[in-house]
């Protein structure tokens, strides 16, 4: 895989590439050019993922003539799908190196952090929802004890942010997280389910089910779950699978006047 | 452009959490949290995600201050420096050692808190020295 970067770095295919590379016993994103190629001795390819697709949508902002190489996992391909859909990268200036990641027979050497199976704790076994529970199992429980134990998981929440931080289709100028009149600024705890409803509502027809928000979720909130939820819906009733469908979004939650707020920059 | 993610460790608290800053031309455009660091594996507070804000803020003090006149004026790190030794000597000539006290961070390493603590008992004489982690 080095040797395809150095190749299309080489050719010009792309100006720069944008993978991993081990950094103080860390693997860390980082951008390879062509002017650098002895970087590439510190290339690798980890378990561990970033939002490759946020740094992706900046650099190329900053860099308006270049081509970039990304290191691309299925979710990856995802993303930039909807963030093409909402006009933050143009597809026709990235070029995707894939790697294998889902879990699959015929993926036995998968390289996804989220692989790696959840640590099950006595408290979410009794109260709670453990990260591995999927959508099937938890349709089962009655009502009431499936609002308990989502309660019992929101009502931990620390408000870092870090869902929407890391989310690679959190792009947003006017986030709905910061709207005074949905949710009171400056108080903790955060107002439950309230606080976490906004946020998955506003997923319907973006999340592409990474889970990078689970993992950086301080206290191991199941959002993905959530989220899956969520995209469930968007299925059932528009025919609409995020990532994968090629059109605009089928409701117009994020408005005309934000995208025109996003793309603002690009036209001037 | 340059564009690089370097790692680092929050400067907020005691914790210790990694965290990954995002440069851009050489300014401080964002942080993430460091995914393989030990103390918080992947996850972070909200200060820590929005460490690289305080860095570039117009209001960040970037030199020393000393009252003078009842305004608090821009001084080089000597002058602050003579001005606190100066002041210390005659707090302590007057009222004593006992009249002084240091109050160490979890902000700062293991090795700056013992400097300080034998600064505190050995240059001003006094025992008084407490942690911002028992505040």
């Amino acid at each position: 895989m080095r040797e395809t970067v150095r190749a299309w770095l080489e050719s010009g295919k792309v100006s720069m590439f944008l993978g991993y590379r081990l950094l103080e016993g860390h693997p860390v994103p980082h951008l390879f050019r062509r002017d650098r190629l002895e970087e590439l001795e510190a290339f690798v390819v980890s378990p561990t993922r970033y939002p490759l697709e946020k740094l992706a949508m900046e650099i190329l902002a900053a860099e308006p003539e270049g081509r970039l190489g990304l290191l691309a996992r299925e979710c990856t391909g995802r993303a930039l799908r909807v963030l093409s859909v909402l006009q933050q990268v143009d597809l026709e200036r990235i070029e995707l190196l894939p790697v294998a990641c889902c879990p699959s027979p015929l993926h036995p050497n998968v390289t996804c952090s989220y692989v790696e199976p959840s640590e099950t704790r006595v408290g979410k076994e009794k109260w709670g929802i453990d990260g591995g529970v999927d959508l099937e199992a938890m349709e089962r429980m009655d009502g009431e004890e499936r609002f308990e134990r989502w309660m019992y998981e929101f009502e931990k929440c620390l408000k870092c942010y870090g869902c929407r931080d890391i989310c690679p289709v959190c792009v947003c100028k006017d986030c709905s997280l910061h709207n005074t009149d949905l949710i009171e600024g400056g108080w903790l705890p955060v107002e439950v389910p309230l606080f976490h409803l906004v946020r998955a509502v506003h997923m319907a027809g973006r999340c592409i089910d990474c889970g990078l928000c689970e993992e950086a979720c301080p206290v191991d909130i199941p959002l993905r779950l959530l989220y899956r939820k969520v995209t469930a819906i968007v299925k059932d009733l528009f025919d609409y699978e995020p990532g994968i469908s090629t059109g605009t979004l089928p409701l117009g939650l994020m408005g005309d006047e934000e995208i025109r707020r996003l793309t603002a920059h690009q036209v001037a | 452009m340059d564009y690089k993610l370097v790692p680092s460790v929050c400067s907020y608290c005691g914790t210790g959490c990694g965290v990954l800053f995002k440069v851009m031309n050489g300014r401080l455009v964002g942080t993430l949290p460091l995914k393989t660091h030990p103390v918080n594996e992947g996850k972070l507070c909200i200060k820590g995600w929005n460490l690289h804000e305080y860095v570039n803020h117009p209001l960040r003090l970037k030199a020393p201050l000393i009252k003078i006149n009842g305004r608090f004026r821009k001084v080089s790190w000597d002058q602050a420096l003579e001005f606190t030794a100066q002041r210390f000597q005659e707090i302590r000539d007057r009222y004593g050692p006992e009249s002084l006290g240091v109050l160490v961070s979890a902000k700062i390493t293991n090795e700056e808190n013992y400097l300080a603590q034998k600064f505190a008992r050995v240059v001003l004489g006094t025992n008084n020295i407490d942690h911002c982690a028992r505040l």
